[in-house]
């Protein structure tokens, strides 16, 4: 038996961002959102614990409230009930806000032996929140996991970590966090009855005011222009001459000194 | 009114997409030049209780309803017609009628095992002499005892090659013309029954489409669907919500063409400049997405009057019409705005091109659209 909680962020898809030529502005009006392509891994690799090992599986957000539609589609991914901590004020959450609501929901409301989180946001990447919520409930955390085992009769987890330099294997006692990175599995296609039953799982609303929290935004976006790559049609060739070229290149433009 | 799906027709939708994009879209073109029927595909649709969408889960569906089933339909036949068309014809054309016209026994012993994709079913009325023109069709049945003795022939009949079941037209009495016709279930492994070769299409050339012989084919008289010269009247209900069914198909077609063509003209640079900025183009592309989204309504309008109970049978008219003269005038655009390398083999408007065609003529041709719906607007 394992408890488990996945954790997601609903974010903008981005094939639907168009970019107006002239200002660079991003254009929002028209974009559709999904879940977060790691956290879709977290979700799945809890229902595939749970599969083998049995026990229950939340899906918890932080978000504003028009990000309502996210519960159905987590729903339909797996777990067993959805957790929604929402409010209006939530649109320019940053890392570890988020952190904090999820450790605050989770406390007062959700038995846990295993939080699994994406390692980041689709949108983001700031690959905060995973350690800073396992920060808040005081639980060991291990992140850039590839491959989870759970060892039933010891009542931990063994979890491969893909670092730079190799894979380094780490057994971790529960409760505790882990953040995973795509390649640990390939999430579900939802089933058509899948889709129909999520409708009938149950899902909590959290408003912030529940959770005894205040919240007041720190982060103000005040602009998004996105990134232009220009080509300057230069060709070095590879001997000490061409190398001489390439160093008085950069240095004209300015990206080293 | 509501013009917004509703968050489960969201996700149904999100979830063949994903579908398509993994399992679909990479084989679609090998499908097309290889006439291969997608088996491997068809296995997966019935994982995902795709095979069986609008009908009750006591008979192995999903128990969702017509307006899904639809979106499927569409999103499938975006990125392949024959995986479309597939699901379509198993749905709408055997599926259907054993549902509305069968007894228990029959919806248990059939529409258990097509809905749940253990089985796939196809329907044969067509026949060489009569094709929209269906009360001359020469197939006969007789009783004899216990038993149907069937005998003549059907052409064009899709799926034949793969059907577990077959839903067979054939005159009880001939001397009444379509009263005369009866609908009997035939499993396809029936003494008497024969397939004979694929037949090489234009479009759709996956899809496996067959001549069907019946030479002294005996079926128990309990496979009678419906009764004895309700034959025709049961043809005729399983093609209405047939209609909406190649609508959609169609929709996912044109919608498919407009997809590529938008992408490929902001690609492609003449004088440049990408022939998006050139109002020649720009404006095949509004016309085409102005007609897709006409199409669309059409298409979901009649499927949600299906599933609202309503008379839609002039909407499913309707929507076959204009999506089908829709995808093959917009695949044609399509091909123009792609130029040259949209003749060639293998880029999908080539493609798009020729499955869009068959959707003016299967399933009810465009002039039998028209035919119904001035019968309804003038009666």
């Amino acid at each position: 038996m394992l408890n488990i909680i996945a954790c997601f962020k609903w974010v903008i898809d981005e094939a639907d961002i168009k970019v107006d030529k002239g200002s660079r502005r991003l254009i929002l009006d028209r974009v559709s959102y999904k879940i977060s392509a790691y956290d879709r891994n977290a979700i799945e690799e809890a229902a595939r614990l749970q599969e083998r090992h049995g026990g229950s599986v939340a899906a918890v957000t932080v978000a504003p409230p028009t990000a309502k539609q996210c519960l159905k589609d987590a729903l339909s991914r797996g777990p067993d009930k959805a957790y929604f901590v929402n409010d209006p004020s939530f649109a320019d959450i940053e890392p570890s806000q988020t952190a904090s609501l999820l450790a605050a929901a989770i406390t007062s409301r959700i038995e846990f032996d295993l939080i699994i989180c994406g390692e980041g946001s689709s949108d983001l990447y700031a690959q905060q929140v995973g350690p800073a919520l396992a920060e808040r409930l005081g639980i060991p955390c291990a992140t850039y996991v590839n491959k989870l085992t759970y060892v039933e009769s010891e009542r931990l987890v063994i979890a491969d970590r893909k670092l730079e330099d190799g894979t380094e294997t780490v057994s971790v006692p529960l409760p505790a966090l882990v953040t995973i990175l795509p390649d640990t599995n390939t999430p579900r296609i939802p089933t058509l009855k899948q889709v129909l039953g999520a409708a009938k799982k149950p899902i909590e609303n959290i408003p912030l005011d529940a959770l005894g929290q205040t919240y007041a935004p720190r982060l103000q976006t005040l602009d998004t222009l996105a990134a232009t790559m220009d080509r300057r049609r230069l060709k070095f060739g590879p001997d000490p001459e061409g190398i001489r070229s390439v160093i008085g290149a950069l240095m004209k433009e300015g990206v080293i000194a | 009114m509501d013009f917004k799906l509703s968050e489960e027709h969201q996700l149904i939708r999100t979830s063949v997409r994903e579908f398509c994009q993994k399992y679909v879209e990479p084989a679609a073109d090998e499908i097309d030049q290889q006439a291969r029927f997608p088996e491997d595909i068809v296995k997966r649709l019935a994982q995902q209780d795709w095979l069986g969408i609008p009908f009750p889960e006591d008979y192995g569906g999903a128990g969702s309803d017509y307006l899904s089933y639809i979106i499927v339909v569409e999103e499938l036949s975006r990125a392949c017609a024959t995986t479309g068309f597939t699901l379509e014809c198993h749905t709408s054309l055997a599926c259907y009628p054993l549902f509305k016209f069968g007894t228990e026994e029959q919806k248990k012993r059939y529409l258990l095992p097509l809905c749940k994709g253990e089985i796939l079913g196809s329907f044969a009325l067509t026949e060489p002499g009569a094709g929209t023109d269906a009360g001359a069709a020469t197939t006969t049945a007789v009783l004899d005892g216990n038993q149907y003795v069937l005998n003549g022939s059907k052409i064009f009949i899709s799926n034949a090659p793969v059907a577990g079941v077959l839903i067979i037209f054939a005159m009880t009495d001939k001397s009444k013309g379509t009263k005369g016709i009866s609908a009997f279930i035939v499993p396809g492994k029936t003494p008497g029954l024969t397939i004979g070769k694929h037949l090489d299409k234009m479009g759709i050339r996956g899809s496996l489409t067959a001549e069907v012989f019946l030479k002294d084919c005996r079926i128990p008289k309990e496979n009678l669907l419906g009764q004895e010269g309700q034959g025709f009247r049961i043809a005729m209900m399983t093609l209405d919500g047939g209609r909406i069914g190649i609508a959609a198909q169609a929709l996912g077609i044109a919608q498919a063409a407009l997809d590529e063509s938008v992408r490929y003209s902001k690609e492609r640079v003449q004088f440049g400049k990408p022939i998006s900025t050139f109002q020649a183009i720009q404006w095949m592309i509004a016309d085409m997405a102005t007609a897709v989204e006409a199409s669309r309504f059409l298409t979901y309008h009649a499927a949600w009057c299906y599933d609202q109970g309503l008379p839609y049978s002039k909407e499913a008219a309707m929507a076959k019409l204009f999506a089908s003269e829709t995808a093959v005038y917009q695949t044609n655009r399509a091909v123009q705005i792609h130029g040259g390398i949209g003749y060639i083999k293998g880029h999908k408007v080539e493609r798009l091109y020729r499955d869009a065609k068959i959707t003016e003529i299967y399933e009810g041709t465009s002039e039998v659209m028209r035919m119904v719906i001035s019968g309804n607007v003038l009666r």
